[in-house]
């Protein structure tokens, strides 16, 4: 009796990924959020293709026609450079992509590291850990990354470093980095202090795992789930930081980025407001999409959030 | 007893910050060598003497470490030195850029504590209702529309459009519109505190209304109105109050945000803030100005999460001191 029960394999139930993504798609929102980020992603992938004209085409103020209103020529009018605004705006979506995706690869990987480091090995180790997180979610990042990229802008002056193409986009990538990855490593210290006492690690730490497979192999899978919420928060936050620093003036003059669409065609909001709202909606959707997106992951991962 | 030593703990945390935050930065500035340097180079008529007579007025002279702790020894007298580029002493500038920049901001957030209340009772006493999805569906738009561009589509609507409102400034040069100075003030507030108070509300909206809808799932709820107390009262006097808590801390992240946001809504508004003034400071390497910038934003940031994890605790006898 005992033994035929044993016999009959339960079917494999479908994995952590596959009910999240069942759970996922009743998501409205999150669905939203996915359709926009796909459209934004095939922006940037076909924007070569799509866009009319060239992002460095100025001939437009040549023919005096910088600033002019949405027409079939300039289907989002030109900016006081002349440039395209539809042309610009697509061409945008690489660079904000490159920006977001950048910035949490940095963050999340320092964030899985210092986290999982200080939630396995605990102790005193967690401790000089965590007080280092708190201390970066505390500065004004904001305010310290626009010093920083400033005044390295002229540390790199006259060094072989000044040659190196869109080296101030990448310090500001960097920059959201480096300064992106406390909220990870809190959310992955609380993980792996979890699962380092869940029964499938005890599991596989008795039939003689070793210390680097139970972290990667069995610890660091489960984390996952929760972590991918907060890189698709972070790559929203990143892409909005580095507007914001655009906008400022202290972004990179020849990478074509919302930012710097902004904070060129600001001055002129009166007479030609498309060379402003156009970037910015551009902001918005991109943001929005991240955002619904997290949320609907957050739904689909932690089912138990929400009732 | 555990109170004090609580905050005690957190002043002796931010006391290191702001120590930590100084050396980087001060750090940083002196890897591009002397500012004077840099902003006097190629300048007809400046020699060497000048260079250097222009640093030692400065204190630029001497090695970094004696500087920094030369800063830090006068920052404790409150002196934060003189701006390079206005002449004039850091400390009465943050003052009164400080000041400009918390008449929008605190009328900012607490506009936005009263709209989110309304909104989030709204929408939560009628959950998965039409007004609740809407309120849920405008607090997540408004979170997700930047700041500084609805900063823009403000001004685009209200004051280029519409001519309703001025589209920059604090105060108006010339009064045309108001005899009374309070008055053109006022008027020169309502879009970035506008602004301000859409993000802030949008944000706050979707904590609370969630923190709200848990709460009226709770026993107590139940018991009170099993009582017989009228809705409105179970609502707004046992509900809220319990809701309204694990809010309160985001308020001191927020109030950090807005803060550290500064440079982008004071761009927008060319507002004459410590967020503009921070701008040209670092554009024109006036390092006192940088530094003392830093310092005050740090300390304003620093003391408002302080103020309201105490809050925290005061409010929540339940909240044990960790």
């Amino acid at each position: 009796m005992e033994g035929s029960i044993a016999l009959a394999a339960p079917p494999r139930p479908p994995g952590i990924w596959r009910q999240g993504w069942f759970r996922f798609r009743r998501n409205r929102g999150g669905m939203l959020g996915l359709v926009l980020v796909g459209l934004v992603v095939l922006v940037a992938l076909t924007c070569f293709l799509v866009a009319p004209y060239d992002p460095n085409d100025q001939s437009a103020m040549l023919r005096g026609a910088s600033r002019q209103g949405p027409s079939w020529a300039h289907l989002l009018g030109t900016d006081r450079n002349g440039y395209d605004v539809l042309s610009r705006v697509l061409y945008g979506a690489p660079t904000a992509l490159a920006v977001g995706l950048g910035a949490m690869l940095i963050a999340s990987i320092l964030g899985t590291i210092i986290g999982g480091i200080a939630g396995y090995v605990g102790g005193m180790v967690d401790e000089v850990l965590m007080r280092c997180a708190e201390f970066f979610l505390v500065i004004p990042v904001f305010i310290v990354i626009l010093a920083v990229v400033r005044l390295f802008g002229i540390m790199v002056v006259g060094t072989a470093l000044e040659r190196v193409p869109h080296l101030n986009l990448m310090t500001i990538i960097a920059l959201l980095g480096l300064f992106g990855w406390p909220p990870i490593a809190r959310m992955a210290r609380a993980e792996f202090l979890r699962l380092k006492q869940a029964d499938f690690v005890e599991a596989a730490i008795c039939i003689g795992a070793t210390r680097r497979d139970i972290l990667l192999r069995h610890i660091l899978p489960n984390a996952l789930p929760s972590l991918i919420v907060l890189v698709a928060l972070g790559i929203g936050g990143a892409i909005l930081a580095e507007t914001m620093v655009s906008f400022l003036g202290f972004g990179d003059p020849k990478a074509v980025s919302w930012g710097q669409l902004l904070y060129f065609n600001y001055e002129s909001l009166k007479v030609a407001p498309w060379g402003s709202v156009a970037p910015g909606v551009a902001i918005f959707v991109t943001v929005l999409g991240f955002n619904l997106l997290a949320d609907g992951l957050t739904d689909a991962f932690n089912p138990r959030l929400r009732q | 007893m555990g109170m004090l030593n609580y905050i005690a703990r957190r002043l002796l945390f931010s006391l290191a910050l702001l120590l930590g935050v100084s050396v980087i930065l001060f750090a940083l500035i002196n890897a591009i060598g002397n500012p004077i340097e840099i902003l006097l180079a190629e300048r007809p008529g400046v020699t060497e003497e000048i260079i250097q007579s222009v640093s030692q007025y400065y204190g630029l002279d001497g090695s970094v470490t004696d500087r920094y702790f030369t800063w830090l020894g006068n920052l404790l007298r409150l002196d934060f030195g003189t701006s390079i580029i206005y002449n004039q002493p850091v400390g009465d500038m943050l003052w009164t850029f400080g000041l400009e920049t918390l008449k929008i901001q605190i009328p900012g957030i607490l506009l936005a504590l009263a709209l989110a209340v309304g909104a989030s009772v709204l929408a939560a006493t009628r959950q998965y209702s039409r007004i609740d999805f809407g309120v849920i569906s405008g607090a997540m738009l408004g979170h997700s529309l930047p700041g500084f561009f609805f900063g823009i589509i403000l001004i685009l609507i209200f004051s280029y459009w519409l001519g309703w409102l001025p589209s920059y400034g604090a105060y108006s040069t010339r009064n045309l519109l108001w005899d009374s100075e309070l008055a053109d003030g006022l008027w020169h507030m309502v879009l970035p505190v506008g602004m301000l108070a859409f993000f802030n509300t949008a944000t706050l909206t979707l904590l609370l209304r969630s923190s709200l809808v848990d709460v009226l799932r709770q026993d107590y709820i139940t018991a009170a109105r099993a009582s017989g107390l009228p809705e409105r009262r179970v609502v707004m006097g046992h509900a809220l109050r319990n809701a309204v808590i694990p809010v309160l801390t985001y308020l001191g992240i927020l109030f950090g945000l807005m803060l550290g946001t500064a440079p982008v809504t004071e761009t927008v508004f060319t507002w004459p803030g410590l967020g503009a003034l921070y701008i040209m400071a670092i554009q024109q390497l006036d390092y006192p100005l940088i530094m003392g910038e830093t310092m005050i934003i740090t300390v304003m940031l620093v003391g408002a999460t302080l103020l309201t994890d105490i809050a925290y605790v005061a409010i929540d006898p339940r909240i044990r001191l960790g």
